[in-house]
């Protein structure tokens, strides 16, 4: 079945929350934070499926991804940026973050990638992928760990 | 001087005016000609339908060519090009490390391939036959695997594993692309072979058009050619008709005028060489000389009459007279032969009969000659019926004369209103005419929008009917008619 035909509810969610996606294909449906941190920073290479996971980062500077730095990960740009170095440097990351331009290519992105995960403002999902809970939380529930700072 | 003027050269020379007028060569049956151009217009509608049907098959053959084969063709073109273009950009996804770009070439190659998927349904809807059916299933089924693959391949691409990414292409991608090629190449042979088939029937069908045009023009030549031919044989025995009526007409007249000239020069001859002896032999032979030279009048009135009913643009004096002011004129005329030939009148009129317009003194000829015709062949029974009644639907009056004399034999009653026409039982007979009488009578009619019938049995009698039409509507039809030939004198 062609998963863009597939038709997800919209989700209802502020303009503030983060969403975390995955592709449709995925069967996880929740994270917790640890997890989510684990997957983003490399440390966690493969998906139960046995997907490679592949990590979309949105381009420097953007409010979503110093949401994610300072949410997720707990470190600023450089500091991330180190982090990397070495771990890739020490053989702990596998796979670099890939950088995308837009939330439309992230989205395109996590569409095509089974092991992709990525994240995107809750108002700019749509059908095509998936948002996975965090802590069994979703965008737009109340308490949701991961509010845009901006 | 006098032999140029003598009433035999007068007669010849008036008669070969009136022929040349008259009898025309080309002049033949209207029924005839009518009978011609109904089939030579048939014949022509015939060759036109022909050729229209065959052009509309020709046409509708193509028509389905095109959207058989050719337009079936093109859209497979359009297909292949667009497997190429899903391939090539899942290929140029490979050839970079750049994720944006990766995701663009991702895109590509998924609008590609639904363009392709929208081909292989187009085409299924389509199919005519159970091969190409069979091998449009093929294709849709391994085009999906095909996408399978590529949907593998570019998951790999994108997550960062190229190596992977190249091995599973190599591995299951190109066989799967390969049957994917070999599928569209297999329908476009079928198709090949289904537009090779059709234009050999076009061509089939071309030629037997030609054939046929070629056929039907043939046919609408002879069908030209069967109309001249029979317009020159009707020419032709009109020529010959009018040599034989001029011939007869010639033979006809010098008899007529031979008997009372030759009467006129005895009586003459008589008194020059002083045979005749006394007052009471003078007038003899005075009364001779003056009733043949009444009847050579007579014949010369008859011939010019004939002349004058004959020509296109005549003025006759008309007004509205009463039928019955028609009939009496006309007995009043007859009165002597009728009294000499002993014959009993009887008449039979409609009472208030509506007036008729037209010439009173050519109608009334008209309904003479009818008389004198009745007289002439009314054999031993000497009885004249004259009747005369109106048609209120449609407006005309009918004037029966009726004879119980020797009667007409059916084969001649297509011809004695015509010209010269005499019977030969009634020259064998040796019974006077021109020949003219009926034909004059005809015409006067029908100068004033009438007619005259007949019919007939031999043994039994003749009768004669003169239609006229009443006078109002005599009347807008001279005014409406833009026609010379009457000019109307008086309304």
């Amino acid at each position: 079945m062609d998963p863009r035909a597939t038709s997800s509810p919209r989700v209802n969610s502020t303009t503030q929350s983060l969403a975390i996606i995955i592709n449709r294909a995925n069967p996880v449906d929740n994270l917790s934070l640890v997890e989510l941190r684990r997957l983003f920073l490399g440390e966690r290479n493969h998906w139960p499926n046995g997907h490679r996971v592949a990590v979309a980062m949105l381009d420097y500077g953007q409010p979503e991804r110093q949401t994610v730095l300072r949410l997720i990960f707990r470190m600023d740009e450089k500091t991330y940026q180190d982090h990397l170095l070495r771990g890739m440097f020490r053989g702990d990351v596998f796979v670099a973050p890939k950088t995308l331009a837009s939330p439309t290519i992230v989205r395109k992105f996590i569409f095509n990638a089974p092991g992709a995960i990525g994240y995107v403002r809750a108002s700019d999902v749509d059908g095509t992928v998936k948002v996975v809970r965090i802590d069994g939380l979703l965008p737009q529930d109340k308490d949701y760990p991961l509010q845009i700072d901006e | 001087m006098r032999e140029t003027q003598s009433p035999v050269g007068r007669f010849v020379a008036a008669w070969s005016a009136l022929s040349r007028r008259f009898f025309p060569a080309y002049k033949f049956p209207r029924s005839f000609s009518a009978v011609l151009l109904i089939l030579l217009l048939l014949g022509e509608a015939g060759v036109a339908a022909y050729v229209m049907r065959d052009l509309a098959r020709s046409y509708a053959t193509v028509e389905s060519m095109y959207n058989g084969s050719v337009q079936v063709l093109l859209r497979f073109g359009d297909v292949q090009y667009e497997a190429q273009e899903t391939r090539r950009s899942t290929l140029y996804a490979l050839s970079t490390n750049d994720a944006n770009l990766q995701v663009d070439y991702a895109d590509q190659s998924r609008s590609a391939d639904r363009r392709v998927t929208e081909g292989i349904a187009h085409y299924l809807a389509q199919v005519r036959t159970s091969r190409q059916a069979e091998a449009g299933h093929r294709l849709a089924a391994d085009w999906s695997a095909y996408l399978t693959v590529r949907d593998d391949v570019l998951g790999l691409i994108l997550e960062g594993s190229p190596k992977e990414a190249v091995q599973l292409d190599l591995s299951r991608g190109v066989p799967e692309f390969d049957q994917v090629r070999h599928d569209l190449d297999e329908i476009k042979i079928l198709y090949d072979q289904q537009a090779s088939r059709e234009l050999t029937t076009v061509a089939e069908l071309s030629r037997r058009s030609t054939d046929r045009l070629t056929l039907a023009v043939a046919c609408g030549l002879l069908f030209g050619m069967l109309a001249i031919w029979a317009i020159q044989r009707s020419r032709m025995q009109a020529a010959v008709q009018l040599a034989k009526l001029q011939m007869d007409f010639v033979a006809s007249i010098s008899h007529e005028l031979r008997t009372p000239i030759t009467a006129i020069l005895t009586a003459a001859e008589n008194i020059r060489d002083g045979l005749v002896l006394g007052r009471e032999q003078l007038l003899e032979q005075g009364s001779v000389i003056t009733e043949q030279g009444s009847r050579l009048v007579e014949l010369v009135d008859q011939v010019l009459l004939f002349s004058a009913t004959s020509q296109s643009a005549l003025s006759h004096p008309l007004r509205e007279f009463r039928v019955e002011e028609l009939i009496a004129h006309s007995l009043r005329s007859t009165k002597s032969l009728l009294e000499s030939a002993k014959f009993t009148i009887e008449q039979d009129l409609e009472p208030g009969l509506p007036p008729i317009f037209g010439d009173l003194s050519l109608l009334s000829q008209c309904l003479e000659n009818l008389i004198v015709n009745a007289v002439k062949y009314g054999s031993d029974n000497r009885w004249i019926r004259i009747s005369a009644r109106l048609r209120q639907q449609r407006r005309d009056v009918l004037i029966h004369v009726e004879d119980r004399g020797i009667g007409i034999q059916p084969s001649e009653l297509p011809h004695i209103f015509d010209p010269f026409y005499r019977s030969p039982k009634v020259v064998a007979a040796r019974i006077r005419g021109t020949g003219l009488g009926l034909s004059i009578a005809k015409r006067s009619a029908e100068i004033f929008g009438g007619e005259i019938s007949v019919s007939s049995e031999v043994g039994l009698g003749s009768t004669f009917t003169l239609r006229l039409p009443v006078a109002k509507e005599r009347i807008r039809e001279a005014v409406v008619s833009s026609s010379n030939r009457t000019r109307i004198d008086t309304i």
